[in-house]
């Protein structure tokens, strides 16, 4: 194995790599940007052929390493076992080259989910597009998954019951994870009244990952707003299980993030 | 206010960050490639060449391995019909949030009903790319790269694809990836051509023309 190693961060770029006098197949990689170090990297093998490359990458204390294939043809690797989760049999887990850390470079931000909690007309989408939009002024990019919004998809099939609640969120804790995974700040509001659903959603993410901002607005300030009719509806006794007139909203114990908002104050906070 | 399935009294919520704004950050344009094909046609293989092809342009693309969501999402879900028919509901309209996100989402799952496919097609009509893996089934079970055809064939899996369930191909797709002369293209080549195909179509920029 014939070491290049230690290349140091540098500007986005192609390694190219030709051996031999037939020549090789080439060997594109990108270069880590400014914050991630290219720590190792190794290549060898024959003349026609480049053989196994390695690559690691480290960015604030954490290595990732790549092993690819040969120029002509690198799979995904399998390291996984077949295995059963949940209801779903004879499952393999399937590893791409290009992973978590790559996307954090390319983005140059790291993924996360931001999850805004609280009772209806607390201000939870509001506050969701008020983040969305300060992070884009400065290049970053998020994603608002909206509770009403998610329903009107993916969770159209789910209904207001405890269980489909539960359903509710724990799909959209999933799809949150994704778009983490994926370098997104992933902005997710809704109501999400349970502990025991969130923090199944924390649990979701690595530590650090999941920052829960609860939206402290007093039922009567949310009900004075009633944005959407909904309160009036419910005390007429139209809708059932309402959240905060005739179903329970579990205030979180220990979240990241709480944000009393007072009369018309628009909150904006920055995410750091 | 509406209904929507059995969600009652939603709202849509707008946000001034839209998926233009996205685009325009991300240079390039939002949109599905939908994987499909038999059990070791090669598909997480494909899925993996590509995102690593785009990835070395500078595009941000995600993959939606079916196996891995079903490790996540879609672990409630089986291998009977109607699971297998709410397995790609659920990953159309993950793929469809993705898209919209700006991300060049790649989908990568057996699917093998056509209506199945179709409604995620429908979900968005002008950027889904269904890349079908057209390989024949001796071949896959050949490569067996799961050892789930021998355990199918020994009985020990029912309803498996291709061997008591059927693989519907599309009518339709975007890009058909088959035996040339005989043999089997590479990952890379095979990248490649949706590459090419993404470029043509103007996917790996933003859309001049609007902003």
């Amino acid at each position: 194995m014939r070491a290049i190693g230690g290349l140091g961060s540098g500007s986005f770029g192609v390694i190219r790599e030709r051996e031999g006098r037939k020549g090789l197949g080439e060997l594109g990689l990108g270069l880590a940007r400014d914050g991630a170090n290219v720590v190792r990297f190794e290549t060898g093998g024959r003349r026609k052929k480049v053989g196994k490359v390695v690559l690691a990458l480290e960015k604030g204390g954490v290595q990732q390493q790549y092993v690819n294939g040969m120029a002509d043809g690198a799979p995904g690797e399998n390291f996984h076992q077949i295995a059963t989760v949940g209801n779903s049999t004879n499952i393999k887990w399937h590893s791409c080259s290009v992973g978590k850390l790559d996307r954090q470079v390319l983005l140059g931000q790291k993924g996360c989910v931001i999850w805004i909690t609280g009772l209806s007309g607390s201000g939870k989408s509001t506050l969701a597009c008020a983040i969305s939009r300060e992070l884009h002024s400065r290049g970053k990019l998020t994603y608002v998954l909206d509770g009403d919004n998610i329903r009107h998809g993916l969770n159209s099939d789910l209904s207001f019951k405890a269980e489909d609640r539960a359903e509710n969120i724990r799909r959209i804790g999933e799809v949150a994870k994704l778009f983490a995974d994926a370098g997104v700040i992933c902005i997710a509001s809704l109501i999400s009244p349970y502990r025991k659903d969130r923090a199944a959603c924390r649990a979701l993410l690595p530590e650090g990952e999941f920052i829960e901002v609860f939206l402290d607005v007093p039922i009567h300030v949310c009900e004075q707003r009633d944005p959407k009719g909904l309160y009036k509806l419910a005390r007429a006794g139209k809708i059932k299980g309402f959240t905060g007139i005739d179903d329970p909203y579990e205030v979180p114990v220990n979240c990241e993030i709480i944000l009393n908002q007072k009369g018309h104050e628009t909150a904006s906070p920055c995410y750091c | 206010m509406s209904t929507v399935g059995n969600s009652t009294n939603i709202f849509w919520h707008e946000c001034p960050v839209g998926k233009s704004e996205r685009q325009k950050l991300l240079n390039q344009k939002g949109c599905v490639v939908w994987i499909t094909g038999l059990s070791g046609s090669g598909k997480s293989t494909l899925a993996c060449s590509l995102n690593r092809e785009l990835y070395s342009k500078g595009k941000l693309s995600y993959v939606l391995d079916g196996d891995n969501l079903r490790h996540g999402l879609n672990k409630d879900l089986g291998f009977k019909v109607e699971d297998r028919t709410e397995n790609i509901r659920r990953v159309g309209e993950v793929a469809k949030l993705f898209a919209d996100s700006g991300l060049i989402c790649i989908a990568s799952l057996i699917s093998p009903y056509r209506k199945d496919r179709d409604a995620c097609r429908a979900l968005l009509p002008e950027s889904f790319i269904e890349v079908f893996m057209n390989m024949p089934l001796e071949v896959c079970e050949a490569r067996d790269a799961k050892g789930l055809y021998k355990l199918a064939r020994a009985g020990k899996i029912t309803g498996f694809t291709g061997i008591d369930d059927p693989y519907e191909p599309p009518l339709k797709c975007e890009i058909e990836l088959s035996y040339k002369d005989g043999v089997c293209p590479t990952p890379v080549a095979m990248a490649g051509k949706v590459v090419s195909y993404l470029e043509e179509k103007g996917f790996l920029e933003e859309d001049k023309e609007r902003n």
